[in-house]
This record gives C-alpha cells, sequence and structure tokens, in this order.
C-alpha cells in the first residue's frame, strides 16, 4: 500500500489512530524539549524534523526499567509472588529512523532465540514502528551504509515516510502497516506518477550521501576474532570513564540486571526488577570472589566492539550495530566505534 | 520451561549441614517443592537460587539426577545473596528457577574409567557425576576420586566420601601436613601426578579453583591425557541464566546456555574470558 499524506494532515492521523473507536494506538513521537529530542506522546502539532532521537525507542519494547513480579512474606509462612505482567496497550511510535528500524529484528533475536522472553514479547507484540527516511544524513557521525544498512531501509519497520516536501510518501510495510494506514481513511490520497518518480529521486540521492565508513564490514568477525589479544584494545580505552553512555543510547544494546527492591522488611515486600545494565560498567562482570574476567576498560572496549561486530555476526549473520553513531556523538571521551573497529581490523593479522 | 522463565518456583529448605567453618564457609542446603514437583535436571547443570528481598544466585546442582525428591546445593559464602543463604534456618522457603546450561557427556563415558580431581567447593558440581557414577556403577569400570582441601577443616562432603570408598578409590588430600592426617599432603595436581593415573579409555573430570585447574590439566597432558578426554567447568557471574542479559559470554557463546560443561579441547581455543 502506498499513498501520499499532507504534512498538515499528520495530527489528523495519529487523532484516528488514538481514537477509542479504532484499535486504540497511544501515538509517540519526537519532541524537542531543552533542546533534547525525545519521544514523547503525540499531542497534535507533531512536526517530523528531528534528526534523530537522542535515545533510540528500543525502551518501547524493552523499557529502561520494568517490573517482573511482587513478593510479600509474612514471618513463618512461604512468600507470595505476584506476576507483573505489561498492560495491553498499543504504542505507534512515529518517525522512526531507518537504524533504529533495524534495532528491532537484532532485539527480536536476543529476546525470542534459544527462550523467549515474556516480558519483551508482551511489549513488542504491541508496539509498531512508523518510519521517517532519512533524505540525508542527520548525524555526522551516521554510517548505516556500512553496516549493512540504508537511510531508506525498512527493515524493523511497519510504516515507511518518506518527506517530500509539503507531503509525505507512505508505504506499509507489515499488515499492522497497513492497518495504521486505513485507520487514517480518506486523508490519505493515491500518489501520482510525479509522486512515485519524485519518491524514487529521493532515495536515491540519500543513498549517495556519504557518510562515515567502516572499511571493512565483512572481514570485521574474522579479523576481530583474529585480534583479541591485541594490544590496541587498551591502548584505545585508555580515556573511558566508565559511564556507559555508548550502550544506554544504542538501539541494539539489550544487555540487563535483575534485582530485589525492597519496600518494607517486615512484613516482607518488594519487587524484582530488570533493568538496563552495561558491559563498560566494571561489576557488570565480577565474580564475587572479587576475580573479574573484563578487568580493565580495554577488555570492556573490546566486549563491546566484539559483541556487535563478531559474536553477533557469528551467532545471527548480521551485524548488531546499526550505524546510528549515537554511542560516537554521546561519548564524552570522544571513543569512536568507527574508529576502533577500522583500527583493528586493519592491523589484524 | 514454565511460561515465565523468570518467575521462580517456591521450595523449602528441608536440610542444612555446615561443611565447612570459616571465613569462607561452606554449607549444603537440600530443598524440597512446596507445591507440586521440581524440574527434572541432568548432571552439571546449574539453577538460580533466590532469596526474596535479597537476589538472585546461579549454583550448581550438587544432587544426582536420578534423585527427585530434593535438589542439593553446596554454597560458599561470598556475596550477597549467599551470605543470606547462609542465615537460613530449615523450613525457610526460596525461590528456584532452573535447570540452565549444558551437562556432562555421561552417557557417553560407559565402559570407560573416570578420574574426578575437585578442589574445594569445586567438588559441588561434579558431585552429581561421581554420584551418579556410584549408582550406576557396573556402567563404568574403574572410578576415582582425588580431592584436596587447604586443611582438613576445608574438606566437604567428608562422611560422603568415606562412604564412597565402598565403591570406588578415593584419594583425599590437604595443602600442608597436619597431625593424624593419613591421606596425601600437597597441592591436587601434585597429588594426581603421584597416583599416576592412566589416560587409556579414561575420562578426567575436574573442578576447582582457576589455578587448581590450570596445573591439573597441565599434569593429566603430562599423563597422556588428551584435550578431548579432560573435561571442566566454568563460571561467569549470571543474572538471567537464558542467555540474554549479555554478562557471562566467552567468546560468541553464554555459559549460562553453552556451559558450564566444557571438554578442554573447546575450552582451550576460546579466549579466556572466565
Amino acid at each position: 500500500m502506498e499513498k501520499i499524506l499532507d504534512k498538515k494532515q499528520i495530527d489528523g492521523w495519529i487523532a484516528a489512530l488514538t481514537a477509542k473507536s479504532q484499535d486504540g494506538w497511544e501515538v509517540h513521537a519526537p519532541m524537542l524539549e531543552e533542546g533534547i529530542w525525545t519521544y514523547q506522546p503525540a499531542s497534535g502539532a507533531v512536526r517530523l524534523d528531528h534528526p534523530n532521537t537522542n535515545q533510540s525507542p528500543k525502551g518501547f519494547a524493552f523499557p529502561q526499567r520494568e517490573i517482573f513480579f511482587s513478593f510479600e512474606q509474612i514471618k513463618g509462612e512461604a512468600p507470595r509472588l505476584t506476576q507483573v505482567l505489561p498492560k495491553e496497550q498499543r504504542h505507534a511510535v512515529f518517525g522512526v529512523r531507518p537504524c533504529d528500524g533495524r534495532g528491532v529484528p537484532r532485539m527480536d533475536k536476543v529476546f525470542t532465540d534459544h527462550v523467549e522472553d515474556p516480558y519483551y514479547n508482551a511489549r513488542r507484540k504491541n508496539v509498531a514502528y512508523v518510519g521517517l527516511a532519512c533524505n540525508k544524513p542527520p548525524s555526522p557521525n551516521c554510517f548505516c551504509l556500512s553496516v549493512g544498512g540504508s537511510p531508506v531501509s525498512t527493515d524493523g519497520l511497519d510504516v515507511q515516510l518518506t518527506d517530500l516536501g509539503d507531503r509525505y510518501f507512505v508505504k506499509a510495510i507489515t499488515e499492522t502497516g497497513k492497518a495504521l494506514m486505513t485507520a487514517g481513511g480518506k486523508l490519505f490520497t493515491d500518489p501520482s506518477a510525479a509522486d512515485q518518480k519524485q519518491v524514487k529521486q529521493v532515495h536515491t540521492d540519500a543513498v549517495a550521501h556519504p557518510q562515515r565508513k567502516i572499511n571493512d564490514p565483512d572481514g570485521a568477525p574474522a579479523k576481530l576474532r583474529a585480534s583479541f589479544n591485541s594490544p590496541l584494545w587498551e591502548e584505545m580505552a585508555r580515556a573511558c570513564i566508565g559511564c556507559g553512555i555508548c550502550t544506554f543510547l544504542c538501539p541494539t544494546c539489550h544487555c540487563f540486571d535483575i534485582n530485589d527492591e525492597v519496600q518494607s522488611k517486615a512484613p516482607l515486600k518488594g519487587q524484582r526488577v530488570r533493568t538496563w545494565d552495561n558491559c563498560q560498567f566494571p561489576d557488570f562482570t565480577m565474580h564475587s570472589s572479587g576475580h573479574n574476567p573484563r578487568e580493565n576498560t580495554g577488555a570492556r572496549l573490546r566486549q563491546r566492539v566484539n559483541h556487535k561486530f563478531q559474536y553477533f555476526h557469528e551467532n545471527f549473520g548480521m551485524h548488531q550495530c546499526t550505524g546510528c553513531g549515537r554511542c560516537i556523538s554521546g561519548c564524552p571521551v570522544g571513543i569512536d566505534i568507527v574508529a576502533v573497529v577500522n583500527k583493528v581490523t586493519e592491523h589484524a593479522g | 520451561m514454565p511460561d515465565n522463565i523468570y518467575l521462580p518456583q517456591l521450595a523449602r529448605v528441608s536440610s542444612i549441614k555446615e561443611e565447612v567453618a570459616g571465613e569462607r564457609s561452606i554449607k549444603t542446603f537440600r530443598v524440597e517443592p512446596v507445591d507440586g514437583k521440581l524440574f527434572d535436571h541432568q548432571c552439571g547443570q546449574c539453577a538460580m537460587l533466590s532469596i526474596f528481598g535479597r537476589g538472585e544466585s546461579m549454583i550448581s546442582i550438587a544432587s544426582s539426577p536420578l534423585i527427585r525428591e530434593y535438589k542439593q546445593f553446596s554454597i560458599m559464602r561470598v556475596g550477597r545473596v549467599s551470605s543470606a543463604f547462609h542465615e537460613l534456618e530449615v523450613g525457610d522457603v526460596i525461590g528456584l528457577r532452573g535447570p540452565y546450561g549444558n551437562s556432562f557427556p555421561v552417557d557417553d563415558w560407559r565402559g570407560k574409567n573416570l578420574y574426578f580431581i575437585g578442589g574445594g567447593c569445586g567438588l559441588a558440581p561434579i558431585w552429581p557425576v561421581i554420584t551418579t557414577a556410584v549408582a550406576q556403577r557396573a556402567n563404568f569400570k574403574n572410578v576415582t576420586v582425588f580431592y584436596g582441601g587447604r586443611t582438613s577443616r576445608d574438606i566437604m562432603y567428608r562422611a560422603e566420601l568415606e562412604k564412597l570408598r565402598e565403591s570406588v578409590d578415593v584419594h583425599l588430600s590437604i595443602d600442608r601436613m597436619e597431625e593424624g592426617w593419613d591421606g596425601y599432603c600437597g597441592f591436587v595436581p601434585a597429588a594426581v601426578m603421584d597416583k599416576d593415573p592412566l589416560p587409556d579409555n579414561a575420562i578426567a573430570i575436574t573442578c576447582g579453583p582457576p589455578i587448581m585447574i590450570k596445573f591439573v590439566i597441565q599434569n593429566l597432558n603430562k599423563l597422556g591425557f588428551k584435550d578431548e578426554q579432560i573435561y571442566t567447568t566454568i563460571e561467569n557471574k549470571m543474572k538471567c541464566g537464558i542467555g540474554k542479559c549479555g554478562r557471562c559470554n566467552v567468546g560468541k557463546d553464554y555459559v549460562c546456555v553453552k556451559g558450564p560443561v566444557y571438554s578442554w579441547a573447546v575450552l582451550k581455543n576460546l579466549p579466556e574470558e572466565y
């Protein structure tokens, strides 16, 4: 399904999706707040003119903090556990850039491979991603083309919007996407031959824009494997302060911690909670004996880079990085994953 | 596997035994289901144990899969959760989920000589294999257990080891001589060399402190054991048990899924991140 939507009608489309008579979607779109683009509940005046959001939209299926279950125990009795599964609420996320769209199938691999994660699944099945093609790279650190992506990729998306000036070219990618567009009814019109021609040109130009470049992405898994003991890791990670912003902002970083939070000791009341965790933190892997298999910043940088460009590729046949560039832009000490991969692979064997 | 992998089953502590006292004390817990039955497991697998309000910890299952009434865990007091375990009393209720990880290929070892080489609390992960081999004694040829503690007070499962002598060879060792000790005196790798085990038709299973494992394997190689005849287990910090939380990987594989049991032929080719 391919349609044209006048930009002035986007709020009307969102209103139609939100209406109770429809499926009751909760729509989120990028909003600029104190200089930071974040996904906010859309309440009119949606203008998809953001570069990319500060954080990726991974939190819609994998929130930063979520409760697994609550526990309650009166002394001398068995504990009572109450499962807390996510609310059945559908979320339509607007303005998702192609790199973040490509993060979605990668997260799906992690949370559905081997054993399904019930919390991720419950949220994921209720999220639809309405993507926005990048007519030009929104960040100087974009490198989606190096990792098998593209500024016009539709991977992971349900709908793709392409900005044609005063209107969007709207393409349904999935059945869910079709349903979202159908909800907009007559707001959508059929594309003319000129629209079709223009969207093709915009896409061709988008791909032609220069970006940052990983020189040998296909050779990276083998070269990284050969470079495990390279002294470069420690050298390149020397400045790292272990803040973890790189993984916090990443659309595919999925590592998490599980902890008990106690509200009351007697009677015991609390919750088991999952929160995002971070491979750049020393205690991420520290045994209770004090032994740490990744005891310095070099080993931890290697883990982040190898996970994305070697281990994930060996397990699933694709890089875990989608080239959004957030970890580069956000790093307070200038650690640059493109430069790191290039340097290590150039020095390999 | 249950629908919600993260939701533990409740289990009641039916017995507690102090194996080793002191700063790094070890206690053995047996737990039984509060309702229904516990999961089945295989030799070498682990379970995630909960004390609600304190958290979870991955512990190897120390009882034989042949025992279905209870699961046994021997826990050294080292961290937040293990310390909370040491405060438990019989009758207390804990959480249990699992089993996790791979297992020792015990069925492939029928008709072979088995050498178990343990040190410290490293006896617990191989205890299910030892007790299974003893229960199915006719399936195996010679079974020999080497086990050492720093002192005689650090020897765990002392009474059980004495009973094992009825059906298998048991060689106990301590690091430094003590009065009244009639076993070997010295480190475990040397205790193995002292008995000169033959590699023919044999499998060696070793578990203990990393430094002990390293020298045990070196010595086994010297004795002519091939890498694929040597098995060990590794541990890493774990949170989920199902290869998602991202911390226990060695290379591309998560120890909670592809481990904890490795043949040395496989493990020696993996990055040393454990």
